[in-house]
């Protein structure tokens, strides 16, 4: 069995989170202006508006804070028998998916990963699914080949 | 190439029943309603009709069927028509259902779960059909595996013990001693109390008053007295209950396949094949444990058994512990002789797993004093029940492998022990978890997934040795 190697997510991943969190900033603004007007015309009450103020604030920044962590030990890596993934440090967390057991292997990408020619990767099994968030488009065709053709080697008939 | 069949006449009736399941709630709508002529009244009149009549009338006059050499072939569908098709060896479970009224006319209800994880409904359902169709999809379907079995086998998990057909059929029924042990010790009665709890509840207020002024001098042992009277009432309700459903329970093994019966006015047959166990259950909830007796349930990808204790099939009762892997081994061949050691991930100590339970509670517990400052104290007899229910949690996590090919897992939640063997090659993924601070003190958590009903199944177990927790995942990561 060839060494397997862990793979990082390709560097602009970096850039979709830092807009996914810049995204959850206006969804919070839309939603602080919602509750003021309420606050305004229905007499609700002051400190949910001031609960929701610092929601904004802090929400978006510790996401944007936690990009560099969350690259860091996000990897994953493929061997001739299975998928793992790894994440966190502090919470650490590895995921093993034997490729035997591997469903189907679906590609997913919204417009954001698609502008930066990135794809999600959800790899499902009979019971659970599983997501790489984003690889290069080139190299998620790949993997997903590689996938199922592996699959299709060790398959026997499952669940 | 065999004619299309409608289900027998009787099965109108099965499908107005079920329409009156689903959309009883549309009576009440009558209710609102005082004048007859108003045309509210026969808009909801209509309405019914539809719901009552016209709906179940065309389900039953636009399902047929047809049991053709390689597949059910269900045709449904009033406005958009549905033409199923099952192969015989996708075929997860076959059930039948025969309701009293349907044994004189020899019919019964077929249905038929494949491992698709579409719909809430099983793949098929033949209201009414002769007991003959069940008959013959077994047959169809073991004939569809017979040319596979050889290639099949050797891909088998269990090399060791591997008897393709056990020649005469094997058979267990239970005797009414445990029959009544199992209902006995059952905790459904729980869900029922809280049912009778609410019933109290609407009781009117001035009555309840009423009776508790007259009887103020008695008021604590009255309280103590209608509480013990409830936990009766609901504990014999429980017990009837599983009574009549467990009534005459039978295991069979014929074949490659487990059978099992039971049940007083509905007899429910579930027929699961050996090799599409995703897993095998042994538990015991408190009170059990005591009694030593345990029962035994098998994880399917079918919601066949979605009547039965957690959804999973029930293929044994309840059976006294000394005797569970010596009974049990001749129907699933892959379980162990004995109950194996299974401390190998087991920590000694247990107060993480109290602490995080005292947690749980911690929350609540402040709620309920803070809500009701005079009364909230009562709500501390959380605590020691949350310590002792972290201990039990600890003291119970266990686990190993126990073959090179089979895990055996044991978790402790809310006073149940279970036990899980699981194939490796039903192991979907798995899952090994551990924090910063987990490192100094050598733990981790587990979580293994595996197929059940239509969804998935984790079972989590946590705080374990790393060492162990660490041998099982790469076990899992580098198995052949």
């Amino acid at each position: 069995m060839e060494q397997p190697q862990t793979h990082q997510l390709p560097p602009r991943i970096k850039r979709i989170w830092g807009f996914s969190a810049l995204g959850s900033l206006l969804v919070l603004l839309v939603l602080d202006g919602l509750i003021w007007l309420a606050y305004k015309f229905w007499d609700w009450p002051l400190w949910l508006v001031i609960f929701f103020l610092i929601l904004t604030v802090i929400e978006p920044t510790i996401e944007t804070g936690l990009i560099p962590y969350r690259y860091r030990f996000t990897r994953y890596q493929i061997t001739d028998l299975a998928v793992e993934m790894q994440a966190g440090f502090i919470f650490q967390k590895r995921v093993a998916i034997p490729i035997a057991r591997v469903q189907n292997v679906t590609l997913n990408a919204g417009p954001l990963l698609q502008w930066q020619k990135l794809t999600k990767v959800s790899i499902a099994t009979a019971a659970t699914s599983h997501d790489i968030e984003g690889l290069e488009l080139p190299e998620a065709e790949r993997l997903r080949e590689q996938i199922m053709r592996l699959a299709q080697e060790a398959r026997h008939d499952q669940a | 190439m065999t004619k299309p069949k409608r289900t027998h006449p009787l099965g109108l009736l099965q499908h107005i029943a079920k329409s009156f399941k689903d959309y009883w709630f549309l009576i009440i709508l009558l209710f609102t309603q005082r004048e007859t002529d108003s045309i509210w009244f026969w808009a909801i009149i209509t309405l019914l009709v539809m719901a009552f009549i016209i709906d179940p009338l065309a389900k039953w006059l636009t399902l047929t069927y047809v049991v053709d050499p390689d597949a059910v072939i269900i045709h449904s569908g009033v406005f958009v028509r549905h033409h199923e098709h099952i192969p015989y060896s996708r075929i997860q479970t076959v059930q039948s259902k025969q309701w009293f009224y349907l044994k004189p006319f020899k019919l019964e209800e077929v249905l038929i779960e494949t491992a698709s994880h579409e719909d809430r409904t099983p793949e098929a359902r033949l209201a009414a059909v002769p007991t003959s169709v069940a008959v013959e999809i077994e047959r169809r379907r073991q004939a569809s595996l017979a040319p596979t079995t050889t290639a099949s086998a050797t891909s088998e998990e269990t090399p060791t013990t591997e008897t393709p057909s056990v020649p005469t059929d094997l058979h267990y029924q239970i005797n009414n001693g445990d029959l009544i042990k199992f209902g006995l010790t059952s905790l459904i009665f729980i869900p029922f109390l809280l049912v009778l709890l609410g019933l109290y509840n609407k009781v009117p207020r001035s009555l309840s008053d009423h009776l508790i002024a007259d009887a103020s001098h008695l008021a604590l042992a009255l309280l103590i007295g209608g509480a013990l009277v409830i936990i009766v009432v609901a504990w014999l309700g429980a017990f009837l209950w599983t009574l009549t459903r467990y009534y005459h329970f039978e295991l069979t093994r014929r074949d490659d396949n487990l059978i099992t019966a039971k049940g007083l006015f509905q007899r429910n047959t579930i027929t699961a094949p050996l090799n599409r166990l995703q897993a095998v259950r042994i538990k015991q909830n408190i009170l059990r444990q005591w009694l030593h007796l345990q029962t035994v349930q098998i994880l399917i990808a079918s919601k066949a058994a979605s009547d039965d204790d957690d959804n999973d099939l029930v293929i044994m009762p309840v059976i006294p512990t000394p005797t569970v892997y010596t009974v049990m081994r001749p129907f699933i061949d892959w379980l162990p002789a004995q109950r194996p050691d299974l401390s190998k991930l087991t920590v000694p100590r247990s107060w993480y797993q109290i602490r995080n339970a005292l947690l749980t509670v911690a929350a609540p517990v402040a709620l309920l004093w803070w809500l009701f400052p005079s009364w909230g104290w009562i709500s501390l007899i959380f605590l020691p029940i949350a310590v002792m229910q972290g201990r039990y949690a600890a003291h119970n996590t266990a686990g190993d492998l126990i073959t090179p090919t089979l895990l055996a897992l044991q978790t402790g939640h809310f006073w149940t022990r279970e036990v899980y063997y699981v194939p490796v090659d039903k192991i979907q993924s798995m899952k090994l978890k551990r924090s910063i601070w987990m490192k100094r003190t050598q733990l981790a958590h587990l979580t293994i997934n595996v197929r059940h009903g239509n969804k998935n199944q984790s079972i989590h177990l946590r705080y374990l040795a790393v060492a162990a927790a660490n041998d099982i995942y790469q076990w899992y990561l580098h198995q052949a």
